[in-house]
Formats: structure tokens, sequence, C-alpha cells
């Protein structure tokens, strides 16, 4: 056994990568010599270049980031955002370029040289085990030896510090995306970078999340002279929480300025090249402006499309994840299920993809009833998911873009049981081509595009075979303001065509924007209804919290 | 009905049980945290015979047998770097890699055998005073030869490693999750060589124990396929250390009623039926618990950088 004894203090040595927190302790001596505000930059990056094949991630990218600054990183899915932070990481090797840390010049071979440079990252893409608990995963990387007790206090520290809530105890694939993020902060945080990366941080956070977190960021940027990068794809929140702003495009370096002088219209131009329609400028689809076919001939339709009646599921542990859901969705419409995030979201997208069998409870289609867990059994009675978490359900990272794109249903390109690789490779092209993913071909692998691109092609699959049914969860999480509108356009014509829709969403701005009626979810069950019309934002947050009026 | 009685309200029994299992618990507790750490380690069988054939041929040499325990383990974990530094250094596949090892040796620990005929003799009993008249079960686990006493150590010593130390933690990432454990910082290769390497150090004190603890001779058929048992046993046992050793028991009880049945007069059962009764119970654990245990999610993965 560790004896609590030897290493509960504080940690000593704070040259370490692995000095603890230094929460509170730091503070004061910081705050009244300022003196980081004279150090060099923290980071500065020189002619950085990075080549995949014929793609330039990076083209001789020259950035700054300064203590004391948080600094937006925008860009398009694809721009070279997550190549150049992964270079500072010492995960990815530039072909050419220079990285100079506080005035000198680094070679950062690989993330614990990073850390010991006082450089720490939070990833777009989970990188904490599921199978550990909290604390082993904040701990995963530490050079001292191992301590439960200090380190559980050590989280318990920063949760109350940056307002980042967590249970140290909790098996992290227990917990859902928005505080498995909020495990990868801590970790990173817990290191006391003097540089932190944060990699879309909040494409899985709520708003109000999102905004705790940037106060802490805020504070620790001022109270302790870090350095803070943030790539993201939210203008407003680009906006609100950064002082520069660097645009990047294809790799290039298209814009640097200060975010005091930018507005969200400016920024979204720079980033894709043309003017793009923001969603908060968007009128508020109504009865009248809309064209009158979109709205839903209820009515008139015998059976809904999608028809969920009072089901009932439980977990492995017995915790109960669907609790009486009731729900219809109609061809035509596009229904907004709002929540906050682990009510139910995921349970949901999982028995409409065939991977949860239910208490009680029937799923229908078109008024036929749907044996419920069975492997496939949904998406044959032409329901289509686009899952939340593309690279746990969404798509296979070794595999081929076209194999990928043909996955759920390989007997679009085969014959009797044998792929037609000229067919698969036309076929993949023409959707590479419809949907506009970037990537080298139909033969790149999966885990070569972006993570906005990898969205594309689940997009693109789920569509690809015609569904009765599209179920989107969190269908724009982390792409680009391009890609958003083009994704919600997606789904508007979907809905146009006939198809039902429905939108799972934990931000209430798209399903405002997207949605013809609105449902709340809470605690696994529907707790409102309302149309987009009558639409009562104060209600609505109301019965999101589970306080239902 | 009757033969199954007699067999288990005697004492001998549990004593030739215990003298199979330990065995399969030397090699099972080193093979569970190769398996924790992602690598399905197949070699160990090679590495048992190795650590069987280096000890007698030590003890030959030197006449002491603690040396020639600890020659074992050398031996084993010879065998055992070259199937780290194969698998988890260069790209060959780790199932190659073991299979071609246990061949190899197989064919050199048979020649040698020729040439140079070791021969050994059995390690003394050491009884435990009190605890060794324990009824049942006492003769079993504290009147043995003395070796078998190391593997009480060991079982725990493991468990508090994987549990309870940094590396042990770095060692479950690496076998959960290998691209979040090196974002981490977490040498995930060099910490599959390193469970390698504790294999092959386990594996040949066991092959050691088989000298000099349970047969007191050595041929080269001594293992005779014990090392895939092992292995059966860490899956059987739901890749817990509670469950292998479980297993071990369970496997070791299994063999060594297959021998015990016919020097009680029963000769009825098939002993083919007996030899693969060990994998036929593994095959009906793993189908009756299959949907409680789960492997470590990147058993038998090789990790490769970039592939995020
Ligand atoms: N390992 C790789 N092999 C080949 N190409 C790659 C690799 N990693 C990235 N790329 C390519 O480099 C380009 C930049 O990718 P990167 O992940 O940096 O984009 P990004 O700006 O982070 O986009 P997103 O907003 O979608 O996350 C993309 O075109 C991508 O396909
Ligand atoms: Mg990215």
């Amino acid at each position: 056994m560790v004896e609590p004894g030897t290493a509960s203090g504080a940690p000593s040595g704070s040259a370490t990568s692995n000095a603890g927190p230094t929460v509170g302790s730091t503070e004061g001596s910081i705050l009244t010599t300022n003196q980081w505000r004279d150090d060099p930059p923290a980071v500065e990056v020189v002619g950085i270049t990075k080549r995949y094949g014929q793609v330039s991630a990076c083209d001789s990218v020259d950035l700054v980031f300064h203590r004391g600054q948080i600094h937006g990183v925008l860009g398009e899915n694809g721009a070279g955002k997550s190549t150049l932070m992964k270079i500072l990481i010492g995960l990815v090797v530039p072909d050419a370029g220079q990285v100079i840390i506080d005035g000198k010049p680094s070679v950062i071979t690989d993330p614990i040289d990073a850390a010991e440079k006082g450089i720490g990252m939070v990833h777009q893409h989970f990188s904490v085990v599921n199978a550990l608990t909290v604390w082993e995963n904040v701990a995963l990387g530490d050079q001292m030896r191992l301590n439960p007790e200090a380190i559980r206090d050590e989280i318990g520290d920063l949760s109350r510090h940056y307002g980042l809530d967590i249970e140290p105890n909790a098996v992290v694939g227990t917990l859902t995306a928005g505080l498995r993020q909020r495990v990868e902060i801590i970790k990173c945080l817990r290191r006391s970078p003097r540089t932190v990366i944060l990699d879309e941080p909040t494409s899985v956070l709520s708003p109000g999340e999102s905004e705790i977190l940037f106060e802490g960021l805020r504070r620790a940027v001022e109270d302790e002279g870090m350095a803070i990068a943030l790539v993201s794809h939210k203008l407003d929140e680009i906006l609100g929480a950064t002082d520069l702003v660097t645009i990047m495009r294809r790799g290039k370096v298209v814009a640097h300025q200060k975010t005091s002088d930018s507005d969200a219209a400016g920024l979204a131009r720079a980033m894709v090249g043309r003017p793009v329609a923001l969603r908060s400028e968007r009128e508020v689809p109504s009865s009248e402006t809309d064209s009158p076919k979109r709205r839903p001939t209820k009515p008139k339709q015998e059976h809904a499309s999608l028809e969920i009646d009072s089901v009932h599921a439980n977990g492995d542990d017995g915790r109960v994840l669907l609790d009486g859901l009731d729900l219809k969705v109609y061809r035509g419409e596009i229904v907004g299920l709002a929540g906050v995030e682990g009510n139910g979201q995921r349970p949901l997208a999982d028995l409409l993809s065939s991977l949860m069998s239910l208490a009680s409870g029937s799923v229908r289609v078109d008024g036929k009833p749907i044996a419920c867990g069975r492997a496939g059994a949904m998406a044959k009675a032409g329901i289509s998911v686009i899952p939340e978490d593309r690279h746990d359900s969404g798509c296979v990272l070794e595999m081929s873009v076209a194999e990928n794109l043909f996955l759920a249903d390989p007997n679009l390109v085969a014959r009797r049981g044998i792929l037609d690789h000229r067919k698969m490779t036309y076929r993949a092209e023409r959707l590479i081509e419809r949907f506009a993913i970037s990537c080298e071909g139909p033969d790149a692998p999966m885990w070569s595009l972006s993570g906005g691109n990898q969205q594309r092609v689940v997009l693109a699959r789920e569509m690809a075979h015609h569904p009765r049914v599209l179920v989107a969860a969190q269908p724009t999480r982390g792409l680009d303001v391009g890609a958003i509108e083009y994704m919600s356009e997606q789904l508007r014509q979907a809905a146009a065509a006939g198809v039902a829709v429905l939108l799972i969403s934990t931000e209430l701005d798209e399903i405002l924007d997207l949605a013809s009626r609105l449902v709340v979810l809470s605690k696994g069950r529907i707790v409102g209804e309302m149309s987009r019309e009558a639409v009562d934002i104060e209600r609505l947050g109301l019965m999101m919290g589970g306080a239902v009026p | 009905m009757g033969a199954i009685w007699d067999i288990i309200g005697n004492e001998v029994t549990y004593s030739s049980a215990m003298r199979f299992a330990v065995l399969l618990l030397f090699a099972a507790s080193g093979e569970w945290v190769a398996e924790r750490a992602g690598t399905l380690n197949i070699s160990v069988e090679g590495m048992i015979l190795a650590g069987a054939f280096g000890s007698a041929v030590s003890y030959d040499i030197t006449g002491s047998i603690p040396l020639a325990i600890l020659m074992g383990a050398f031996c084993g974990f010879l065998v055992s770097t070259i199937q780290a530094n194969l698998s988890h250094r260069l790209p060959a596949d780790q199932f190659v890699v073991g299979l071609t090892i246990n061949i190899l040796i197989l064919g050199l620990v048979g020649f040698l055998d020729n040439v140079i005929e070791p021969s050994v003799d059995k390690a003394s009993q050491a009884t435990i005073p009190g605890l060794a008249s324990i009824p049942v079960i006492g003769p079993a686990l504290f009147d043995q030869p003395w070796p078998l006493y190391l593997v009480y150590p060991l079982v725990p010593a493991v468990w508090w490693l994987v549990y309870r130390t940094r590396w042990g933690l770095e060692v479950r990432a690496s076998g959960e999750d290998p691209n979040s454990a090196d974002v981490s910082g977490i040498r995930v290769n060099k910490r599959r060589r390193q469970t390698i390497y504790l294999t092959g150090l386990t594996s040949g004190l066991g092959g050691a124990y088989l000298v000099f603890g349970a047969v007191g001779a050595f041929a080269d058929s001594i293992v005779g396929g014990r090392g895939f048992i092992a292995i059966a046993a860490v899956i059987f046992g739901g890749w817990t250390l509670k469950g292998s050793v479980a297993g071990c028991l369970l496997f070791g009880a299994v063999v060594s009623f297959r021998l015990s049945l016919p020097d009680q007069g029963y000769d009825g059962i098939n002993t083919e039926f007996l030899t693969a009764l060990p994998y036929i119970v593994t095959i009906v654990g793993m189908a009756a618990f299959a949907h409680r245990v789960r492997p470590p999610a990147a058993l038998a993965k090789p990790f490769l950088r970039g592939l995020d």
C-alpha cells in the first residue's frame, strides 16, 4: 500500500511537470509581481509546415501565444488547427519550421516532453480511458509515485477552483460526454501547465458549463499568467472568451486580429472565404414564412413515421435510462429533442440504432412494430442514425473512407456477398463530391480526415440509403460554421423530401433554428412539448432543468 | 459416482491438484499482467519449458536448487525478450512470434536434452507446523516441496503491482486504450514489453518449480501444453486476478482428477476426455459469463502511433 504520510503533502519540486496544482498557493505572489507580462512569449511557432501526401495540413504557419492571453484559433474543418496543436504537444513531427518556448528554440519529442516544457493539451477527441476511474485517469502520465488520496484531494481543489465538479471515484465510461470532457480538462490543469491548448473543448459542454469553464480559464490567465490557445468553431465563444484571434484556412494563417476589433460575420467570412448565413441572423421559422408543404400533415397521416410508445429501459447497473418515453415524429417535420446532456439522449439514440433492448414499450415505423435490440432491425425498417460520438459508433478509423461509407449496408455495392470494388469507388467518389468531404480520395484511411470531415462521411453514409426516419444526435458537434450551414440545409432538405427527422441536440440554438416542433427530455421521459412559433424560452429552460411548470 | 466421492474425500487429491495448480499459477500470474497490458502472450508455453530446462541444466552443474530456480527464471526472461522486442518494438505479429518461439524452444530443448541429459532431484518437503494439520486442505497448502511456497507471495505481489502502483495503472491504460495512454505520455509499447518480461520471469519460475517441486525429473515433454491452460485460466477468470487464480485451481483439480482416477482403480472414464476437460470448462465458462466479463479493450491489438 502507499503510505499516506510520505506523499500526501503538496508535492515539492515544482520545476517538474507534475508539481500538482499550484492553485491558491502561487496566486498571491504572481499577482503582486506580474513579472510574466514582460517574459518572452510563452510559445512561438515559426514557419511550421506539415504535409500529408498532397494535403498541406500546415503551410508555413507563424503564430505567437503570449502569457496572460487567451488566443482563439478559428478555421474550417480541415484547416490544420489540430495538426498545429499536435505539433506543439509532440504528437506530430513537423516537416519544417521551429517552435520557440519561452524564447528558447525547442524540439518537442512527445507529450511528456511537452509537459516538462509547460505545455498541456485538452484534446478534441477524448483521450481518457473509459475503463479507469476519474482519479486514475487524472493520474495517468504522472512521473511520481501513485498516491490516490493526494490525487483525489487535488481533484477536489481543482474542481472548486475552476468550478468543474466531478466525482473522483466514478468510472469514466459511465459518465456523460460533458463530464468526460471535464476529466480531461482537470487532468490537463493539474499539471499546472504554463501554456494550455484546448482543442474544441466546449463541443460537448452545455452553454452553462462552457461559461463556467471560461470563467475558470480567465482566472488562470489573469492570476497565474497562463497562455491559452483555444481552438473553436463557435464564433460567440471566440468573441466572448478570447483576446486575440487567428484564422486559418487550408493550412495557412489568413487573418490575425484583436478580438475586440472583430465581429461574428467578419470572422465567418474570413474563415470560409465567402459570406455565411449565421444561425443567429436567420429569421425564426414560423408557419407564415415557411413553405406550407413543410408543415406536417398530421391529421391526414394515419401513422406517425416514427412512433415510440412508453419505452422503459435500464442500464446494466440497474439505472433507469428511459422512463416511459413517448414520442411521435411525422413525415416531413423536424422534431427537436431538447434537454440537458445525460437525460436519456444517448440511450434513445442507442435504441434507435438497435444497440439497446427495452424493458417495456414499443417502437413502430409507419405503424409496423420493430424488434428492439436486434442488430440491424432499426436500420432495416428505415431508421438512419447520425450518432453522437463518431468515434464510438460512428465510424471505423482504421478503414478507408469508401469502406466506412458502405459499412452499414454493404449490399449497396456488393453482388451476392462479394464487394464490387469499382462500384464502391465510383459511388464513394460521388458521395465525397456531393457531401464535399475533403480527403485524398475514397481509399484514404478514415483517421487521416479532420474531425469535421469524418462527420460528413457519417452523414453521407446515413443519407445514402434514403431513410424514412433520420435521427441526428448532436449532428453539428465539432463542425465549422460553413459545415453547420451545410448540415442544417441537409436536414431541412431531408424533411422537405418527406423524411421524419428527429434532431437530438443539447444546443438550444440549433433546435430553435431547425425544428418545427420541440419536445423536452428530462430524466428519460418527455416532459413537455411546444410548437416552434409558440416557444417560451423561459418555460423551456425550466422544463430542461426538470422543474416542469 | 463412488469414485468421485473417494476422490473428494481424499487429502492426496488436494495435494496433487495443488501441485498442478501451482505451475499454472506461476505462469498465469505473469500472463494475466501481459494480457491486461494488451498482449495475448502465447509464448508462455515456451517460457515455461525454457525455465524448466535451464534450471535442470544449472542444477546438474551447480547442484544448488535455489541457484537453479534463479536460472530458470532467467531463462524464461530470455525467451520473453525475444517475444517482447519482436512484437512490441519491431512490428511483428504477436501470435506469429509466439507460435514460432514455442516451436523453436521445443525443438531446441529436445535436441539439447539429448546432448546434456541433465539429472535432477526433487526439492525437499517443507512442512509448515500447525497449518499443515488443518484437515483436508492443510497438507495440500502447507506440506509441499519448498519451491511451491514461492507462489504465495507472488500472487499478491502481482495484484499489488497492477492495482496499487503507477506502473500498474499505466499497464491497464495501455491494455484498454493505448491511444489515450500515448496522448497522456505513457510509453505504451515499453509497458507492454515489461509485462512480457514479467511473464517470462514468472513462467521461468514455474518451469523450475515443475522440475523441482512437482516432478523431480526433466523431460522435454514436461510442460505438455500447460502454458496454454494457463492462458485459458486467465480467460476463464475474466481477466481478473481472482478469477485467474480460481481458474488455475479448477484446472489443476481437473488434471489431477484425471491422474488419480486410474490410481483409485477406476479406469472407465476416457482420459482423452479428461485431458480436454479444462478447455471444455473454459468454453462453457466463457459462454456462461461472456456477458459479464470484458477483455481489455485493446487485447491483442498492436499499438502504432497515429491511429488517432
Ligand atoms: N495523419 C494524417 N494523415 C493524413 N492526413 C492527415 C492526417 N492528419 C490530418 N490530416 C489532414 O490534414 C488536414 C488538417 O487536419 P486537421 O485535423 O488539422 O484539421 P482541423 O483544422 O483540426 O479540422 P477540424 O475542425 O475538422 O477538427 C486535413 O485535410 C486532414 O485530412
Ligand atoms: Mg481538429
